[in-house]
């Protein structure tokens, strides 16, 4: 099974400059907790619920203000549509993440894969990444 | 096989009033490396509050995170379980509501824990895949 046969498409996504209040307005809106950051059309970072909680309003910045691109996770870990979803589940296992942006060999991001994915697919693969994330709960 | 929750659940659960601001809580969940705080009045729990719920709707409903309480964006209807349950019961908890973590009650309903996705992960694969698979979430 190729990640393209399972990974989300049509993605929303923000840009760097946006503020982080518009960001929290969007994940509010459609109902998600990430978007990825592109800039001229590449995936330059992705953002998180969990970022806002704790980079912006935990540090006493205001979301107004503060932008995209100082609070986002820059190096994001990526896979290639066409990989297959064991390596999907390694690389999140590697890299204790839960969510992996997936681009094609462009470089153009074409979908994200969460760990709710992999669990409609492998439950044995999903666990896996649960079992290696260091969140206590 | 059968295994009750208290076997598999974080004890030593980190608490916090309702009547905290929300820049507090934010720090104590990334201070602690927890989503979700379960907020206790006079040994009670009242509520449950978690990372999104501070950042997305607070701020989404236009809430500044210095003056505001808890106890104004938490939830208020928390989905608990009791210690002495079996696991699978409260996976059943969970998946009916769409949801990843419980807080777990004793007999005389106080917390003494939480259980989450994580832990039935660790002891059933097929529990937490289920659970996972079934989410409404879309990413």
């Amino acid at each position: 099974m190729k990640i393209k046969d399972i990974m989300s498409t049509n993605v929303a996504n923000i840009s760097p400059t946006a503020s982080t209040k518009e960001a929290a307005h969007m994940m509010h809106d459609l109902h998600i907790g990430v978007l990825p950051v592109i800039h001229d059309n590449k995936l330059i970072g992705m953002i998180t619920d969990r970022d806002i909680c704790c980079k912006v309003i935990a540090t006493g910045r205001g979301a107004g203000w503060t932008k995209v691109e100082e609070v986002m996770t820059k190096n994001v870990t990526t896979c290639f549509d066409d990989q297959d979803v064991t390596a999907a589940s390694n690389l999140m296992i590697s890299n204790h993440v839960r969510r992996l942006a997936v681009i094609d060999h462009n470089d153009t991001m074409v979908g994200l894969l969460s760990v709710d994915d992999l669990a409609r697919n492998s439950h044995d693969l999903a666990c896996c990444v649960l079992e290696a994330s260091t969140q206590q709960h | 096989m059968t295994m009750k929750v208290q076997e598999i659940m974080s004890t030593k659960v980190e608490t916090i009033k309702p009547t905290s601001s929300l820049r507090a809580t934010a720090r104590a969940l990334s201070n602690l490396n927890v989503g979700a705080l379960p907020v206790v009045d006079d040994g009670k729990l009242v509520g449950i509050i978690t990372d999104r719920d501070i950042s997305v709707y607070a701020i989404a409903i236009g809430r500044d995170p210095q003056s505001t309480d808890v106890q104004k964006v938490m939830s208020k209807e928390v989905f608990t379980c009791n210690e002495n349950q079996d696991i699978y019961e409260a996976a059943e908890i969970m998946k009916l509501h769409n949801i990843r973590r419980l807080a777990v009650l004793d007999d005389a309903e106080s917390i003494s824990g939480i259980i989450s996705i994580d832990d039935l992960a660790h002891v059933s694969r097929e529990l937490a895949g289920t659970i996972l698979a079934h989410s409404q979430a879309i990413h």
